[in-house]
């Protein structure tokens, strides 16, 4: 509680007026709102605003930062829904969303736009509605994207408005509806800037309905007069103008200014790069609206258009003049004597190599205008951008204005209306025509002068230049704004105009009285403009540029109007203008100053040509404004704009004249004074119809801000492009210092081709020169080559001559020597032949001897040849004889020597196959005895067999002996175990004995039992007997002497049984030894055994022989071995010696057919 | 060779397929030609009445036994056989009941085996007694040596089984007498003993090397599953027959690999 008595004590003191306190309390708010996030302050200070309308309060208010937003916005939109409260809070509304908050874009968000919306759909106050559609408009731009959600809603809101303004269903007074239709117009603008298609479609689709119909003949369709076709509509679509992304890159001045630039109505126009065609065109279809309500001007224009040619004034020239304003151009143009010159030298015709210069509007007639219109109206869209090459800055001519105040501002700004398509000139306009329309019968020279002595008779002096100038400086930023070419007709500021007419009332008495300063004034700019045009230098001493800058206009305005106001002025008149915010913290600087900020200047560095001309235009318009007449014309279709702009005037102008009535003390207290006590309702009136035009005039200056905002950033354009242009400029210079620089190298350059061309052509001289030279040398070398060939071949002809010759001579030596050589030997045979005639000589002596000797034997010859012949026939014939007996002979001899060679042949081929037959024989006898060798181990082995059977059973029958003896016979105990240990003893010797060694032990043995034995058994048992006994065994000899007791002892059966011992033992090799077969071949084998058993027996004596002897025998016995088998029958033992006794017999067989044969 | 012509031309795609013991026949006709045991000899002429010779030999020796008493005609053949050859090698005790040699049990054994392949007694006696000469004659000094060729070539085809072995300290007390003085005797059966006796006969007593290293091998799993010298020696004293077909034809081709082809089985 403590702190709200506090904020409501500190709320108190904010209205205090001392100074000090305010500031005080301001911070303290504000750290307060800085320090609190909650709601509580925000909502007091609201209440408490709404309650007092505090001026402190709204500036704290309107500058809350972001976290208190939302509280303001829940809090206004609490009260939006109130009736009570919905006007205060609106127009708070309309404060704060002007000064565009950094928070603007959640207002898109904020619940408080839809309630707003809905207040305005439902209301029925018109200044309530009015006001909301303001503050909604302003707040359009801010946040385009937001239309998505709310556009039917605006529509709805535009539709209803729109047939409200018509048939005024709440019955208010008329002056409201001009208010509504006016705010409903900038609606229509603005909706229809930024959402064409939609918005087009939207009325396609609200006033096809015929309840609309009407609505829409009367209301609308004016308003579609005013707009252009929207490029939107060909390019865009329903969809695309609510993409945010087409919002982005916009800013808010960027929405308002895209909003104007479809706008035909001047008032609203704005135009940039790229429509100055079109702009043309609707230039001069809107042209006639404020040609008839300005006339003064056009003829003011038309005058300066035809002295400067600008495109502009020509058209207006030509659609517009009028008989009646020759006079005037005429005596504007006798004012602005120097102009002329000026304008030929700069004229953009001439510019553009015009032959032709527009001829001055006074001497067209008017018949001809038309077509003249179109040539410079086509020329013109060529030439206004050569004539302003840049953005030129109007705001020279402000602070010109506002440096020399009134007298000039007057007189300087028309040109720049003209020029820049200025505001200006429409206002002034617009308050001559007003004046006219009041009634205040003048001449069009004079009329300005007149309702401008009317206006300063109210007003302090002071005043009215302080209003004018801001006047001014606000008109400068409009066209600035409208910076570059522009419709000759844009008026952006009429509704301003209308606004602020007290002051253009003011300012124009002001220009007006001084016009005839002015005229000396301007012509000063105007002449000065002249140099400027030809060059930049002479900007210099031009004092009027240099004061503007787009920046302190609103100081301008803040400062002066309110002064003025507040303390001169009626209540109304503060109540106007008090709610601007600036206005209070710089007035009184900038009033007690009232000069332009400091920076001013660099503005004429920055931009010197395009300010120039730009002030220059202006003064000279200016000055053909003043004289300008007015002229009445058919206005197709005013805007709403205009109608409230007048409506205003005209309000103006009656309250003026109340007031001039009263005393000007009285004036200020009380209304009663001079209309006793006025209606309520009236005064109830009147106060809706201020705060009204105060919500109209905010609004306007909104749109004057974001113009400004937009002015700036254009300027910095046109700084740049100026910059670059000087760059370019610089450039061009070094181009061509460079393209000397070639041409210079070009030269040069030649020149040197020159040079080398001479020294290549020497050198080709020379060449040609040296060539030819060369050539005469290689002739004489290859003649003297030639010659030398010749010479050469010669030498070789004298060699191969010489070689001839030498041969030659050879030749001839040999010739010589073998001459020599003939005649030795000729010689030598000469000598023979000598000798032999020697010999002839001697034998033909011999011969002749002879001779004589032949024919003395000749006949003795003859004497004896008959005796011989007898003899010789018969030795012939014994010869023949003895002949055929040695042939005879020699045939038999042939005869036996083929018979003994045939002997010879058989013989040979006998003795071969003999040898062959030996072959096989030997082959066969092999054969014959691997298999007698086969059969002879056969035999072996049964004989080993055999052998030990032998001694098994001796083993057996010693044992059985031992065993009879020592069981039965008692006395011959003594005699058996000898004979057991005998027994025991040869087997032992057996078991001892190798099979190896046994042959060759046995005959050894038998050896030595041979030479033993032969005499113990007799020689008529032959050798074979002894062998016997020899093989009878290996200890046989030994066992025969201790054996030889007992035989005898024994007497026939030991002998006997030892004699079979023998033979048994003999039997092997007997058998061994004998071939069984009977063949040739075998005897022969055996005859050869034989001779070898021979041989070796001669060597080895008689052993060996009686071996020889069994062999013999052998062959004899074979066949009776079996025949005498039976006589084994008188072996003593019993069968089981069957064996034996059968190798036995065969023994004595053979003894016996040994017996036999021999 | 004039020999291999005639053989069997198929032989060589026999083995390809696995037929191991087709041709063996064959080689050991042509072995035989040279009569390794010396029971008949080459020449044919010869043969009847060489065969005379050993009739009788053959009946003169039993009908020797049957006189001395030591054989009746209810004594087992086998034990004629021994007597026979005892009396042949004059090794014949004095009396029957005398207790046997250990040669004389590996007599029995192989003439046990014998027995059994051929039908004749005297083409038996004549075969037993031959192949035990040649035992004790032709490889009377290589017949000792086979217990370490066993160890080395076991060692060769499995090492961690020997190892095992001597762990046991089993390598010293196999049967060695079973298998290499009896060459299998009683150990495999006939018709498996034949072809390695036929290798035996021909000449090769490693080819016993290789049957017992094959037996173990065959039996490895159970032998290693045995720790005990003993029973390791009674297991193969004692192995079981139906896989023994097999081991001869491994141990043939291990011989094989080991010894290198035998000409003549190529």
């Amino acid at each position: 509680m403590a702190q709200q008595a506090n904020i409501s004590e500190l709320l108190s003191m904010l209205d205090s007026s001392a100074l000090g306190v305010l500031d005080d309390i301001t911070t303290v708010f504000k750290e307060n709102l800085n320090s609190d996030r909650g709601p509580m302050l925000v909502n007091t200070l609201v209440d408490y605003y709404l309650e007092t309308s505090s001026q402190q309060v709204l500036r704290i208010l309107t500058t809350l930062q972001e976290p208190h937003d939302k509280h303001l916005m829940d809090k206004i939109n609490e009260y939006v829904g109130k009736a009570a409260t919905r006007l205060p809070v609106l127009s708070l509304l309309g404060h704060v969303i002007r000064l565009q908050p950094p928070w603007k874009h959640k207002l898109s968000q904020a619940p408080l736009l839809p309630s707003l919306l809905k207040c305005l759909k439902t209301d029925t106050d018109v200044v309530i509605l009015t006001t909301g559609v303001l503050v909604l408009i302003t707040m359009l731009p801010m946040i385009p994207q937001s239309g998505k959600q709310y556009l039917h809603d605006f529509f709805d809101i535009f539709g209803r408005l729109s047939s409200w303004c018509l048939k005024n269903p709440g019955h208010v007074t008329e002056i409201y509806l001009v208010h509504l239709h006016a705010s409903v117009y900038a609606l229509f603008h603005r909706l229809y800037g930024m959402y064409p298609c939609n918005f087009v479609s939207f009325l396609r689709s609200h006033y096809s309905m015929k309840e609309n119909l009407e609505t829409f003949e009367e209301v609308v369709k004016p308003m579609m007069e005013h707009v252009r076709i929207h490029p939107e509509l060909v390019t865009g679509s329903k969809d695309h103008e609510l993409d945010p992304c087409r919002w982005k890159r916009l800013e808010t001045h960027d929405v308002v200014i895209e909003c104007a630039k479809i706008s035909l109505d001047p008032t609203e126009a704005s135009y940039e790069d790229g429509y100055s065609v079109s702009q043309q065109i609707s230039a001069r279809f809107h042209h006639r609206p404020t040609d008839a309500t300005i006339s003064p001007h056009v003829d003011t224009q038309n005058s300066y258009g035809n002295a400067t040619s600008t495109p502009y004034s020509t058209p207006r020239l030509a659609l517009l003049n009028t008989p009646g304003q020759l006079p005037q151009v005429l005596s504007s143009t006798t004012r602005l004597s120097t102009e002329p010159s000026q304008a030929t030298i700069w004229s953009p015709s001439s510019v553009c190599g015009m032959t032709t210069p527009p001829t001055s509007p006074g001497n067209v007639p008017p018949e001809l205008s038309h077509p003249y219109s179109k040539v410079f109206g086509t020329s013109g869209g060529k030439g206004t951008p050569l004539g302003t090459p840049a953005t030129s800055p109007p705001p020279p001519c402000h602070s010109d204005d506002y440096v020399h105040i009134s007298p000039p501002q007057a007189i300087v700004m028309p040109p720049k209306k003209e020029d820049r398509l200025d505001s200006v000139r429409p206002c002034l306009h617009r308050q001559q025509h007003l004046s006219n329309d009041r009634g205040l019968e003048e001449t069009s020279d004079n009329k300005g002068s007149v309702t401008l002595r009317d206006l300063p008779g109210f007003l302090v002096d002071l005043d009215s230049e302080e209003d004018s100038v801001e006047k001014d400086k606000e008109e400068a930023a409009i066209s600035k704004e409208l910076s570059e070419i522009t419709t000759s007709d844009a008026e952006p500021v009429v509704p301003r105009g209308g606004f602020d007419s007290p002051f253009y009332r003011d300012s124009l008495p002001c220009s007006q009285r001084k016009s005839h300063l002015t005229s000396s004034n301007t012509q000063g700019p105007s002449v000065s403009t002249e140099p400027l045009t030809s060059s930049l230098d002479k900007l210099g001493p031009d004092t009027p540029k240099q004061a503007f800058t787009p920046i302190d206009r609103p100081c301008g305005c803040a400062s002066e109007s309110p002064a003025g106001n507040r303390e001169n002025q009626t209540s109304l008149e503060t109540n106007i203008f008090t709610p601007s915010p600036k206005i209070p913290s710089q007035r009184k600087v900038g009033f007690g100053s009232g000069q332009s900020p400091p920076y001013d200047h660099l503005f004429e560095m920055a931009l010197p040509k395009t300010a120039y001309h730009f002030v220059s235009k202006k003064t000279e318009e200016l000055l053909k404004k003043v004289k300008g007449n007015t002229e009445e014309d058919y206005m197709p279709s005013t805007s709403p704009m205009e109608v409230l702009d007048r409506l205003i005037q005209q309000g103006a102008d009656a309250h003026t004249k109340e007031l001039n009535k009263l005393s000007l003390p009285s004036k200020s207290v009380d209304w009663t004074h001079f209309g006793g006590s006025p209606p309520s309702d009236e005064i109830h009136t009147l106060r809706n119809q201020l705060l009204l035009l105060h919500n109209q005039l905010l609004y306007e200056r909104f749109k004057r801000q974001q113009h400004a905002l937009r002015n700036r950033r254009l300027l910095r354009k046109v700084i740049k492009a100026t910059a670059l242009e000087e760059h370019n400029a610089a450039m061009k210079d070094q181009l061509k210092l460079q393209e000397k620089d070639i041409q210079m190298w070009k030269v040069s350059m030649q020149k040197e081709q020159a040079r080398y061309n001479q020294l290549q052509e020497e050198r080709d001289t020379v060449v040609t020169q040296l060539h030819s030279q060369i050539r005469q040398l290689q002739h004489d070398r290859e003649e003297f080559y030639n010659q030398s060939q010749e010479l050469q071949t010669k030498l070789e002809d004298c060699r191969n001559m010489i070689a001839d010759l030498r041969l030659e001579l050879k030749k001839a030596n040999n010739k010589v020597c073998h001459r020599e050589l003939l005649l030795s030997q000729v010689s030598q045979k000469l000598s023979n032949s000598e000798s032999v005639q020697q010999q002839m000589e001697f034998l033909n002596r011999q011969l002749l001897v002879l001779g004589e000797v032949n024919e003395l034997y000749l006949e003795q010859l003859q004497n004896k040849h008959a005796d011989t012949t007898q003899e010789v026939e018969m030795m012939k014939a014994s010869y023949r004889k003895e002949l055929e007996k040695n042939r005879s002979h020699l045939l038999q001899q042939n005869q036996r020597l083929d018979t003994s060679q045939k002997r010879i042949l058989e013989l040979e081929s006998h003795l071969a196959k003999k040898d062959h037959l030996l072959l096989e024989q030997k082959k066969y006898l092999e054969d014959v005895k691997l298999q007698a060798r086969g059969q002879l181990q056969a035999v072996e082995s049964r004989y080993e067999a055999q052998k030990r059977i032998a001694q098994a059973f001796e083993l057996k029958i010693l044992d059985l002996y031992g065993r009879l003896e020592k069981d039965g016979l008692l006395k011959k105990l003594e005699e058996k175990t000898e004979a057991a240990e005998a027994a025991e003893e040869r087997l032992d010797c057996c078991n001892e004995g190798c099979p190896d060694s046994l042959v060759g032990h046995n005959e050894e043995a038998a050896g030595r039992n041979g030479e033993t034995k032969t005499p113990k058994s007799g020689s008529s048992r032959g050798s074979s007997g002894s062998r016997g006994g020899g093989g009878s065994s290996s200890s046989s000899s030994e066992l025969s002497t201790p054996e030889k007791p007992p035989n005898q002892r024994v007497g026939p059966f030991s002998s006997r049984w030892e004699t079979t011992l023998e033979t048994s033992t003999s039997i092997p090799v007997t058998v061994g030894s004998l071939p069984s077969s009977k063949s040739f071949l075998a005897i022969k084998a055996r005859e050869l055994f034989r001779n070898k058993s021979e041989s070796q027996c001669d060597e080895d004596g008689l052993t060996n022989n009686s071996l020889s002897e069994t062999l013999k025998t052998e062959l004899y016995k074979d066949p009776s071995t079996e025949a005498k088998a039976p006589l084994g029958l008188d072996n003593p033992h019993p069968s089981p010696k069957n064996q034996e006794s059968v190798g036995q017999l065969r023994i004595m067989d053979y003894n016996e057919t040994q017996h036999e044969p021999s | 060779m004039a020999e291999d012509t005639q053989r069997n031309f198929r032989s060589v795609y026999y083995e390809k397929v696995g037929f191991r013991g087709v041709e063996e026949k064959k080689s050991l006709e042509i072995l035989l030609k040279d009569d390794p045991l010396g029971i008949l000899p080459p020449h044919h002429e010869s043969h009847a009445q060489v065969m005379m010779c050993r009739k009788e030999q053959y009946t003169d020796v039993l009908h020797a036994l049957k006189v001395i008493r030591f054989v009746s005609d209810s004594t087992p053949q086998v034990d004629v056989y021994l007597r026979m050859y005892q009396l042949e090698s004059g090794t014949l005790p004095r009396s029957p009941s005398f207790p046997l040699e250990p040669e004389d049990e590996v007599f029995l054994a192989i003439a046990k085996a014998m027995e059994e392949m051929v039908e004749d007694n005297v083409d038996c006696y004549w075969l037993i007694r031959c192949f035990v000469s040649q035992l004790n004659n032709k490889f009377r000094d290589s017949l000792p040596q086979l217990p370490k060729a066993f160890e080395q070539y076991l060692n060769l085809e499995d090492s961690r089984l020997l190892n095992h072995m001597k762990m046991c300290s089993a390598v010293t007390k196999l049967p060695y007498d079973l298998w290499f003085q009896k060459c299998f005797a009683g150990c495999l059966p006939e018709s498996s003993l034949q072809r390695v006796w036929d290798k035996v006969i021909s000449g090769s007593c490693k080819i016993l090397v290789f049957v017992a290293v094959e037996i173990l091998l065959t039996f490895k799993i159970k032998v290693m599953a045995l720790n005990n010298a003993e029973k390791i020696t009674k297991f193969l004293e004692n192995i079981p027959q139906d896989s023994s077909d097999a081991i001869v034809s491994k141990a043939i081709d291990l011989w094989h690999k080991h010894c290198g082809t035998p000409v003549h089985s190529v």
